[in-house]
Parts: structure tokens; C-alpha cells; sequence
């Protein structure tokens, strides 16, 4: 048979000297959040590449992207010569993880959920896969989250909300349950009004029309692909919403407001803001990595 | 097509010899090209050490890891998967031309590749849920192994809807294709409705094909099921050749017309299906690759077929090449890089064809 | 040789052959002729075992065709179609060549170069030999499928038939004698020809017997005098016929509007 060495190098590469207490030297990062995570835990400087979702901090924008998450390239990974893969749950396909696992690559995979807790969950697992303390910075992203809580849920009634994925070809694709849009609406004091559907759905006009969302949320640069307000809110599906009537679309920046991580309170602090405008929020104090 | 042709006839040796040898050559060179190249750097003397241990001369040194694992693990199966994918592809391609009497048929029209769709697609969606007993079970398996089953599934039932009462013709059986294909694409859409973004961002990329999911584990399997149909089909150039007559002029130069054609269709389909189950839909290397051959070598399916396997092989493992290192550390979808390749040669075939049918 | 007895053949309740029985004879040009939609292609295809009677038995030697494997019966006869057009571009010589697929594992197989060499010499195509065959005009189309079937029937058990659909078709009158010349050259070799003719000067001239078909019904079948009888042929194509002296028939083809008679359009004053 071909050589037992060659061919099962497995543990081989992760092993010797680069995973010595300073932690690792190159990582390769695979997720928006879990970069920001790496970041805001000061590994900033390892990280040699990440993919088309890390868009956060800035210094990302200068490195070598490996590409879209869920269409990874086992040997451009390898190329990179990283000494841990830092890898959402979200990343595939599950084909080339298993190509990338076989050929010895270190990987750590971080379950990139959503919803209160998800945050500080997320960067306590970047820690540990970092050999690095996350505490300080998962238990201050927990207080500022929890400082939400309360004037929040004393808001007199959920807002109904709608939040649209895409609107650029025929029914605009909407966000149900089980979704990161869903989680930041409910934390923000909306009800999504898609909450009885799982996933992302086609929406029909006459669905718009009995959901009767007084809100639509969108990510910025899907309003731009549609066309802006205007011809979004021309779509049959949108414009018979009441939101179409008061023209209430409010833009978020899809990273930054559905990513659930360390600027995951702020994030939540500011779409409560646009979808009540008034409340008195406290003010979260500045952050290093926010 | 003259040169090589001429040149051959000029020394004396016959085309089909020249035409296999040049094939082979091509292939072999493909193949090396594949191994020693890509993102990941390769030094020579990294290669060699690699060879050295391979060949249990000298032990691997520890600086050299990266490349065994770059060597073995990732580019060696990959370039074998390539080979085997690419040369049931091609021939698969040019049986069905040959079959169809139509140079633009590819293994499409016999409702493979829209079956084997629909099961990938199936696989993905209800992986986790319907299908979750087959899922624990075969796990990373269950996606080739669905396809497989699909896309045979799909090509029988085409099979048998285009030949009634025993006798298929030509025109029955491509309508027959139209028909299975329409309903295959229908429920992979009702499927892709039910699934949520991350599956239909994974089914895209499933269309758009990709061999970065190669193991060394997968290749005796392949070795069987597309290997095998290809050396029938293979011997299946006689009647084939019969074919480019006319279906009447095969039946009257001796061959069981029918006999051939289910054993052609149903062969192309396991070559085909095998494959597109570990690498996803990957188009026009079985339109494109016969069509090479014809030009240089002319129609002889002893040529023809052999020869699309060898030039399907040497393509679709450079096409992965050009896949893996041009957007690195990305990568592009190999069915994008033959497609970018194809589409253009089937527009200026298409030209060709207009001008020849001409006054 | 290949026996017809009172065949029958229907498609879609449609009767298009009935009551034919006829014997292909070692050595003889049988010419069967008709009208348009006679059932002659498919009387030639039922007996190239291509289509399956309805009623009656075809046999060769006394073996009914539906029993024989078609290799079998490929080594025993050859058809030439009406113009057959090729899915990819080949030369003249692979083309001849295919006629060898039968002979292909068999002792045979040893002359198979001979044999194509052959036939193209007989047909006088061989200066053809290395041309696309899509670049051929319809004649030389025509005689490279000839030669195809000579091919084919080279080194066949005797007696062994070949069945022709419209051969001259596309062939001058020149090329359209020396295919007929050829044709009996080939019947004296002990082969038993089948020809489906348009042209009833080109029958009498080649056929040692002619089947007149109309409306799938056996008309005549006997010696040319007898068969292409004026009187005999006149109800059949509903045109009257003149007998030449040697045997030949013209068409009475009657008067053309149009032509030396009344002009086209309105009836001119006083006419």
C-alpha cells in the first residue's frame, strides 16, 4: 500500500511546535462573528486569512480570502499553512471538512448560534480553541446584552416586523423562525410576523397582506439590489404591507446586526432604537472591540 | 482534421494507435501536472522526499509533512478522482452522440443528471430529517449513494416510458428524456422550496460541481462503477459505428439494435451517476471531449470511445487544476471552469453546424 | 432463398401489404414496381426481416427470418436504402468498410481490406476512397452504399440476397446502366437481387422478373413482357402507356396546361 506516513499524517501537523502555550501563530478564520471573536480576544494578529463573511474589524478587508464559507477549499486552506482552523458550524461542505480533517489540518469548530447567550458562547469557544482567556471579554459582552433586557421587555407591545432577505427576483425571500433574523427581532422588542414558518420563505402577496407587517428590516445592500425604497416598496408582496404606507424600511448592516458576536448588545441596542424610536435605552459603556 | 491523421498515415502507423497513444500521453502529462501543481507550493526536493518514503527509500523527514499531506491526502485522489470521473464522462458523451446519431447529445438527454439531482438535492434537504436513518448510516455516503440510485432510477424510467412495446426509437426515447427530466427538475424545485438558505446555497454549489471532496476511499468504489461500464462500453464501438448509418442499416448489418442501445444507455448512466455522486453536475466535458476526437481522428468509435475516456480524464483533471489555483486560497466550482471552456466550443459547433447544413 | 408466402402486413388498421407471395431466385433480378405507396419499401423491409408480417411467413432456406439472429441474417443479405445520410463525417473507404461489421470475429474477417478494395473497384468508386462522404453528390452517395452491401456480402454463404430500395434514384442514366450492369454481374455471382425500380425501362432492362404492386396488392408477377404489359399497367398508374419495339414503355403523359395550349388566367373573347 502507499506509504502509512504520506498517506496519515493525521495529528502530525497539529502537533510539534506551533501549538506551544503561546497558542497558535497562523489562523486561518471561517465565519464573520468568529473572526470579530478572535479579534476582540487580540488574536487579530494571527488571523492570516478569512473568509467572505469576515468583514469586521477593518484589518480584515487586507487579507487573503479563502472564499465562501460553505464551498471551502481544502488546498488553498493548506497552502495558507495554518496552525488552527477556526471554523463556523456553518462552514462546508462537509465533503472537504473531512478532506481537511484527513489531511491533518488542525480545525476547532464553533457553534455560531443565535439568540440571548449566543455571543458570549461563541467567544468563550474562539477562547479555548485559542488557548486564551475569554472570560473578561465574553462577561462584559453578557452585561451589555443584559443591560438591554429590562427596558425592553417593559416595551407596552412587540412591534410587527417583517425582515426581508432579498428582494431581487420575483416573491421577496423572508426570514422565518429558527433564523439569525428572527433571534435579533425578538431581542429587539419585535415580534416577527413570519415566526409560524422555519427557515427563509417566499413571500406571497396575500401572505404580506394577512401578516401585516408594520415594519420591513433588510440588510443594507439588499435595499440597493432591489433598487431602493422606492421600487421596493413598489413589489406586490411589500407594498401592501403598512409598512409600505408610513414607508417604515429600516437598513441594517447584515454582519454587524445578525452575526451574534462580541457587537452583538450594540447591534441589539441599535435596531431597538429604529424600531422605537424613543426608548430610553441605557448607554453601554465604549468597547475596544464595538 | 488532417494533421494528425496525416501524420499518422504518414509513417505507417494507424490512426487508432497514433490517436490512443497521443491520448495517453496527454492523460499521463495531465496527470503530473496535477499532482505538481496548485496553490500549496511544492518544492522539488518535497516531492522527492514524498517519493522516497512512497517507494520505502528514505523515512519522510518532519520538514516535509505539509507536502505529503498536500500530496497524498488532497492532490493524489483528487487527480484519480478527476481521471475517473472525466473518463466516464467522456465516454459516456460520446456514446450518447453516437447513440442519438447527434452530435450535440450529451448524458442530460437519458434524464441522469436531472435524477441524480433530484437525489442530491433529496440528500441535502431531508438529510437530516426523512432520511435521518440512512443518513447516521451512511453518512458522508449518503449523498453519492443517493445520486447513484437517482439518477439510474431516472434513466430505467426513461428506459422504459420511451420503449413500447419493445422496440425504442430514437425520437420516443429523447422525448421520453424531455419528460423525465421535466419531472425530476420539478420535484428538485418543490425540494429546493422546502429548504432553507444554507441547503440551497449547498445545492447550488452541488450543481456547479466540485472535486475537493476527493478520498482515497471513494476511488475503489468508482473504479468499479464507472470503470467497469466504460470498458463495455467500449465494446461497444462496432455498433455504434453501425449507428452512423442508421438505425434500419445497424439492424441490417447484423446488430440487435435495441439490445445495444439499452445496454448503452443504461451503462452511460452508472458511469455517469457514480461519479456525479461525489463531485456534483459537471457539464460539457462528455459533450465537448467525442467531439475533439471526431475532428482529429475522425468518427471510428474504436477511437472515438477508448479516446474520450483518456481525453475526458486528461480534461476535467486540468480543468480542477485551473479550479483549484485560480481564485486560490479560494476555489472556483469546477463545473464553471469546464462550462467557461465548453460553452464556447459548443457555440462555435453549433456555427459549424449551421454553415455545413447549408445549400 | 428468402421465401414470402402470402404475406400480409397492417399498421394502425391500416392493410398495406396483402397476399404477396413471391421466392428470391440464386442468380435472377426480381424488380418490383408500383405506384407511389404500393407498399414496396415495405414489402423490401418485411423482407430484410426489418418489420414482422401480420399474416403469412418469410423464410430463408425454410428458416423463418423472425428465428434468425440478425448477425445471421447479416451475413446472408444485404439492403440498400433509400439515401442514408451519416450522423458523423466519415470517408468513403470507413463507410465501405462498415459493410464488414457481419464478417467481424469470423474467419471472414481476414479479407475484410480485400473486400472494401473490392467492392469500391466494382462500383468504380475507388477513386473515392479517401473523400468525406458528405461531400459527395447524391449518385456517388448512392454508390458508396452499393458498394457498402458488395462489402457486405463478400464471402457469404451462397445463396445470399441483396434487396435495393430505389437505386438509381439519384443516378444519370449512365450511372443509372452501369449500377443495373452491376447489379446482374452480382446475380451472376449465384446472388438473388431485390430491386424496388421507379423507372419501368430500367426493370425490363435488368429484371428477369417483375412484381407489379398497386395499393399493396399483387398486380403481376412474371417475365417483364408479361408484367409490363400496357394494358396491364395502365389501371395500376391510371396513365396510358405505349409499347416501344424493344420492349421498352413510354408514358402517355397527355396534354400540360400551361404549355403550347391555352394560356394561364381568364378565358381570352371569342375563344
Amino acid at each position: 500500500m502507499i506509504a502509512r506516513r504520506a498517506l496519515l499524517p493525521a495529528a502530525l501537523l497539529a502537533s510539534g511546535t506551533a501549538r506551544a502555550a503561546a497558542g497558535p501563530a497562523r489562523i486561518v478564520s471561517v465565519g464573520g462573528a468568529i473572526t470579530e471573536a478572535a479579534f476582540a480576544l487580540g488574536a487579530g494578529g494571527q488571523v492570516a486569512a478569512v473568509d467572505t463573511t469576515s468583514r469586521f474589524p477593518p484589518p480584515v478587508q487586507g487579507l487573503p480570502q479563502i472564499g465562501y464559507m460553505r464551498a471551502l477549499a481544502p488546498e488553498g486552506l493548506i497552502a495558507l499553512r495554518p496552525d488552527l482552523l477556526l471554523l463556523s458550524d456553518e462552514a462546508g461542505p462537509v465533503q472537504a471538512l473531512a478532506v481537511l480533517r484527513a489531511a491533518g489540518l488542525p480545525i476547532a469548530t464553533i457553534r455560531d448560534g443565535a439568540g440571548p447567550g449566543a455571543a458570549e458562547a461563541k467567544i468563550r469557544a474562539v477562547a479555548a480553541a485559542l488557548g486564551l482567556a475569554g472570560e473578561p471579554v465574553a462577561s462584559a459582552v453578557a452585561a451589555d446584552w443584559q443591560a438591554l433586557d429590562a427596558p425592553i421587555a417593559a416595551l407596552p407591545r412587540r412591534l410587527r416586523a417583517l425582515f426581508v432577505l432579498s428582494a431581487t427576483r420575483g416573491a421577496p425571500l423572508a426570514s422565518g423562525r429558527d433564523t439569525h433574523a428572527d433571534a435579533m427581532l425578538r431581542a429587539a422588542g419585535a415580534e416577527n410576523v413570519l415566526g409560524d414558518f422555519a427557515g427563509y420563505r417566499p413571500l406571497s402577496a396575500e401572505a404580506a397582506a394577512t401578516l401585516a407587517p408594520e415594519v420591513i428590516v433588510m440588510m443594507d445592500h439588499t435595499i440597493g439590489e432591489a433598487g431602493g425604497i422606492d421600487a421596493l416598496l413598489a413589489i406586490p408582496a411589500l407594498a401592501v404591507t403598512p409598512a409600505a404606507a408610513t414607508r417604515r424600511v429600516v437598513a441594517v448592516e447584515g454582519s454587524y446586526a445578525l452575526g451574534f458576536g462580541p457587537r452583538a448588545a450594540q447591534a441589539r441596542r441599535d435596531l431597538t432604537r429604529l424600531l422605537h424610536p424613543g426608548i430610553a435605552l441605557p448607554e453601554l459603556p465604549a468597547r475596544p472591540w464595538a | 482534421m488532417g494533421v494528425s491523421l496525416s501524420l499518422a498515415s504518414a509513417r505507417g502507423i494507424p490512426p487508432r494507435v497514433m490517436a490512443l497513444a497521443l491520448g495517453t500521453v496527454v492523460l499521463l502529462a495531465a496527470m503530473l501536472a496535477g499532482i505538481l501543481l496548485g496553490p500549496a507550493r511544492i518544492s522539488p526536493g518535497g516531492f522527492l522526499a514524498v517519493l522516497q518514503d512512497l517507494l520505502g527509500i528514505a523515512p519522510l523527514p518532519d520538514a516535509f509533512l505539509r507536502d505529503a499531506a498536500v500530496l497524498g491526502v488532497i492532490r493524489a485522489p483528487r487527480v484519480l478522482l478527476g481521471a475517473l470521473v472525466g473518463a466516464g464522462l467522456g465516454v459516456a458523451g460520446a456514446t450518447m452522440q453516437g447513440l442519438f446519431r447527434n452530435p450535440l447529445a450529451d448524458p442530460g438527454l437519458i434524464g441522469v443528471s436531472a435524477g441524480a439531482a433530484l437525489a442530491a438535492v433529496a440528500a441535502i434537504v431531508l438529510g437530516g430529517t426523512v432520511f435521518g436513518t440512512a443518513a447516521g448510516l451512511l453518512g458522508l455516503w449518503l449523498l453519492p449513494a443517493a445520486a447513484f440510485c437517482g439518477g439510474l432510477l431516472a434513466t430505467y424510467a426513461m428506459e422504459r416510458l420511451g420503449s413500447v412495446g419493445g422496440g425504442a426509437d430514437v425520437a420516443t426515447l429523447l422525448l421520453a428524456g424531455v419528460a423525465v427530466n421535466a419531472i425530476a427538475t420539478a420535484l428538485t424545485g418543490v425540494l429546493i422550496f422546502m429548504a432553507d438558505d444554507r441547503q440551497a446555497r449547498d445545492i447550488t454549489f452541488w450543481t456547479l460541481g466540485s472535486l475537493s471532496g476527493a478520498r482515497w476511499a471513494h476511488l475503489p468504489v468508482l473504479l468499479v462503477l464507472v470503470g467497469l461500464p466504460m470498458l463495455i462500453l467500449c465494446t461497444l464501438a462496432r455498433p455504434l459505428n453501425a449507428l452512423i448509418l442508421g438505425e434500419a442499416e445497424a439492424f441490417h448489418l447484423g446488430l440487435r439494435v435495441d439490445a445495444a442501445k439499452r445496454a448503452a444507455i443504461l451503462l452511460s448512466a452508472v458511469a455517469v451517476a457514480a461519479g456525479v455522486g461525489f463531485t456534483g453536475l459537471i457539464g460539457f466535458v462528455g459533450l465537448v471531449v467525442p467531439h475533439l476526437l471526431r475532428l482529429g481522428f475522425g468518427a471510428d468509435h474504436r477511437i472515438v470511445l477508448p479516446g474520450s475516456a483518456l481525453l475526458g480524464a486528461a480534461l476535467l483533471i486540468l480543468a480542477d487544476l485551473a479550479a483549484r489555483s485560480l481564485a486560490a486560497p479560494a476555489e472556483l466550482p469546477v463545473g464553471v471552469v469546464t462550462a467557461l471552456l465548453g460553452a464556447p466550443f459548443f457555440l462555435w459547433l453549433l456555427r459549424q453546424r449551421m454553415a455545413g447544413a447549408g445549400p | 432463398m428468402i421465401a414470402a408466402e402470402s404475406i400480409g402486413f397492417s399498421a394502425g388498421g391500416r392493410v398495406l401489404l396483402a397476399d404477396i407471395t413471391l421466392t428470391l431466385v440464386p442468380g435472377a433480378v426480381l424488380a418490383v414496381i408500383g405506384p407511389n405507396g404500393a407498399g414496396k419499401s415495405t414489402l423490401l423491409r418485411l423482407l430484410a426481416g426489418e418489420l414482422r408480417p401480420s399474416r403469412g411467413n418469410i423464410t430463408l432456406d425454410s428458416v423463418p427470418l423472425s428465428a434468425m439472429a440478425p448477425l445471421a441474417l447479416a451475413r446472408r443479405r444485404a439492403v440498400v436504402a433509400q439515401s442514408a445520410a451519416l450522423a458523423f463525417p466519415m470517408r468513403v473507404q470507413e463507410v465501405v468498410g462498415l459493410g464488414r461489421l457481419p464478417w467481424h470475429g469470423s474467419r471472414a474477417a481476414v479479407r475484410d481490406d480485400a473486400a472494401t478494395g473490392a467492392a469500391l473497384h466494382r462500383v468504380g468508386i475507388a477513386h473515392l476512397a479517401r473523400r468525406q462522404y458528405q461531400t459527395l453528390s447524391g449518385g456517388e452517395r448512392q454508390r458508396v452504399q452499393l458498394a457498402r452491401a458488395f462489402a457486405q456480402l463478400d464471402g457469404a454463404a451462397r445463396p445470399a440476397a441483396l434487396l435495393l430500395d430505389e437505386p438509381t434514384a439519384s443516378l444519370d442514366v449512365a450511372h443509372a446502366a452501369a449500377l443495373l450492369r452491376a447489379l446482374r454481374a452480382l446475380a451472376a455471382e449465384g446472388i438473388a437481387v431485390l430491386a424496388v425500380m421507379h423507372d419501368l425501362n430500367e426493370a425490363h432492362f435488368v429484371a428477369d422478373r417483375v412484381l407489379v404492386l398497386s395499393e399493396g396488392r399483387p398486380v403481376a408477377l412474371g417475365p417483364p413482357e408479361e408484367a409490363l404489359a400496357p394494358t396491364l399497367l395502365a389501371p395500376v398508374y391510371g396513365l396510358p402507356f405505349q409499347a416501344l419495339p424493344d420492349g421498352g414503355l413510354l408514358p402517355e403523359y397527355g396534354a400540360i396546361p400551361g404549355r403550347g395550349f391555352a394560356p394561364p388566367g381568364p378565358t381570352p373573347p371569342g375563344g
